[in-house]
């Protein structure tokens, strides 16, 4: 099918992290498919990244797709030297600019560079609202430092919202998460339940909320909302596994989103390289984006309708939810092409089924995660 | 707010964090804010392109003066605009 135009690219600068948050959707295996292609680079990014001039190209390329948006991501995108640089370079090609941060690494003069660099808009990402769970879930002290990068991304002016990951741990203390968000004096506050995409699909066990928990979350993200309603713009993504349809995942394969990461592997989704082992990912070194974007196999093997298998072909909603998330399916089902078995219409619901029963049956009694350690050969 | 009490004398102005900019692909403009796009119709283009700190009043006077219409009726779609954007946060009245 013909590709429409893409409106956002998402830029995995880098995957080097000082967090270990067990939920991340970094491939779990990053260093893997980094391998082939790690060689020494000029400007010192030894272990395969993308250099500084490689995606100034990338964002010209985008740009001329019609992009108008860039998320710079990662990883914690600060471990770049060159983020300033970069973000200017996505100014200059008239892209809305966005920083997706853990905050860990933005000091004075940092905080002024990217600014002054032109960036529109910061996503600051907490784990909990107070220092000793948030410290845990993060596996690093890093609390206290994002509370001092919120105050200096306020001081500078920059537009700050608040993202939260929501799982079993925090799910409890979402009206604490938002109240942070007032003190703060964030814009937007994102409070997403968990994806079981990378790390957070192997900590499943542990972070899947109960049905009791999600209910009640529920009711307190909705209050909020209301109360909030014209300061602070609340944005509620639920936990899907409780849900009877599938999310409309990217809204629709290859439709509006690309994501280039670290080492320039071009995908329909950042969990795609690593939920979807067959997928050929193309890659930037090789091929100019608009060819990757509108002829690649990666990109039209779930373009459209014309891929979908029962129940989702003769279904009333495949143009509104697309079959859901073909990551999700091919992480469930083994086959990406099935439908989403998140949707009750889907032959394999029993998958997602028996994981809320293991759960919603052993109480509440948390088990221990494994935490997101560095792709080998990565140092901060 | 309802559109037909917003006074003559605000000043409506983009939201922090919100861009007006013309999309090449398309030629029409579009506002964009942190993770989201919106395609704006030419009755809103030409209201937005205008927010730079005239009020309201003076907007309408000077789009009722170039497109020769009635500034009544004008007015009216103006505020319709302007509180449908304000609603959604893309815009602030001072």
């Amino acid at each position: 099918m013909r590709a429409p135009r893409p409106y956002a690219l998402l830029a995995e600068i880098t995957y080097r992290c000082p967090l270990h948050c067990p939920y991340c959707s970094n491939p779990v295996a990053a260093s893997t498919c980094e391998t082939p292609r790690r060689r020494p680079q000029a400007d010192g990014y030894s272990n395969g990244e993308l250099t500084t001039e490689e995606w100034k190209r990338v964002i010209c390329e985008a740009a001329a797709l019609g992009v108008l948006q860039i998320g710079f991501s990662g990883g914690e995108p600060l471990a770049r030297r060159d983020l300033a640089e970069l973000i200017r370079a996505a100014r200059e090609a008239k892209l809305y600019t966005n920083l997706i941060t853990s905050g860990i690494g933005l000091d004075d003069d940092r905080v002024r560079a990217l600014r002054d660099a032109g960036l529109d808009s910061i996503q600051l990402s907490f784990q909990s609202d107070e220092s000793t769970l948030a410290d845990e879930i993060a596996g690093a002290r890093a609390h206290a430092r994002k509370l001092d990068a919120a105050a200096k991304i306020r001081a500078v002016g920059i537009p700050l919202s608040l993202n939260f990951v929501i799982h079993r741990r925090n799910i409890d203390r979402l009206s604490q998460m938002i109240e942070l968000a007032e003190t703060l004096g964030a814009e937007r506050v994102e409070l997403a339940n968990v994806q079981f995409y990378g790390w957070a699909f192997r900590n499943r066990a542990a972070l899947l909320p109960t049905r009791e928990q999600v209910d009640r979350a529920r009711k307190v993200a909705t209050a909020a909302k209301t109360r909030l309603a014209g300061k602070i713009d609340i944005f509620y993504v639920l936990p899907d596994y409780y849900e009877t349809r599938p999310k409309p995942c990217l809204n629709g394969w290859g439709q509006r989103y690309l994501t280039v990461n670290p080492t320039g592997d071009v995908l329909p989704c950042p969990t795609a390289s690593s939920a979807i082992p067959d997928l050929i990912c193309e890659n930037v070194r090789e091929r100019e984006l608009d060819w990757i974007w509108r002829e690649s196999e990666s990109f039209n093997r779930f373009r459209g309708t014309e891929w979908m298998p029962e129940p989702c072909r003769s279904c009333p909603q495949k143009e509104i939810d697309f079959g859901g998330c073909r990551c999700q399916a091919a992480l469930l089902t083994g086959n990406a092409a099935d439908t989403d078995p998140v949707c009750e219409f889907s032959p394999n619901r029993a998958v997602v089924d028996a994981a809320l029963r293991e759960i919603n049956s052993s109480g509440n009694n948390a088990r221990d995660w494994t935490y997101r350690v560095n792709p080998s050969g990565l140092t901060i | 707010m309802r559109a037909t009490t917003i006074s003559d004398l605000i000043r409506p102005s983009l939201t922090k964090g919100v861009r007006l900019q013309i999309d090449c692909a398309t030629g029409k403009s579009v506002l964009l804010y942190p993770e989201g796009i919106v395609e704006l119709n030419e009755t809103a283009q030409e209201i937005l392109s205008r927010c730079d700190g005239r009020t309201l009043g003076e907007i309408v006077c000077e789009l009722a003066e170039e497109y020769e219409a009635d500034s009544n009726a004008l007015a009216a779609d103006v505020r319709d605009t302007l509180s449908d954007l304000q609603r959604r946060k893309l815009i602030e009245f001072k």
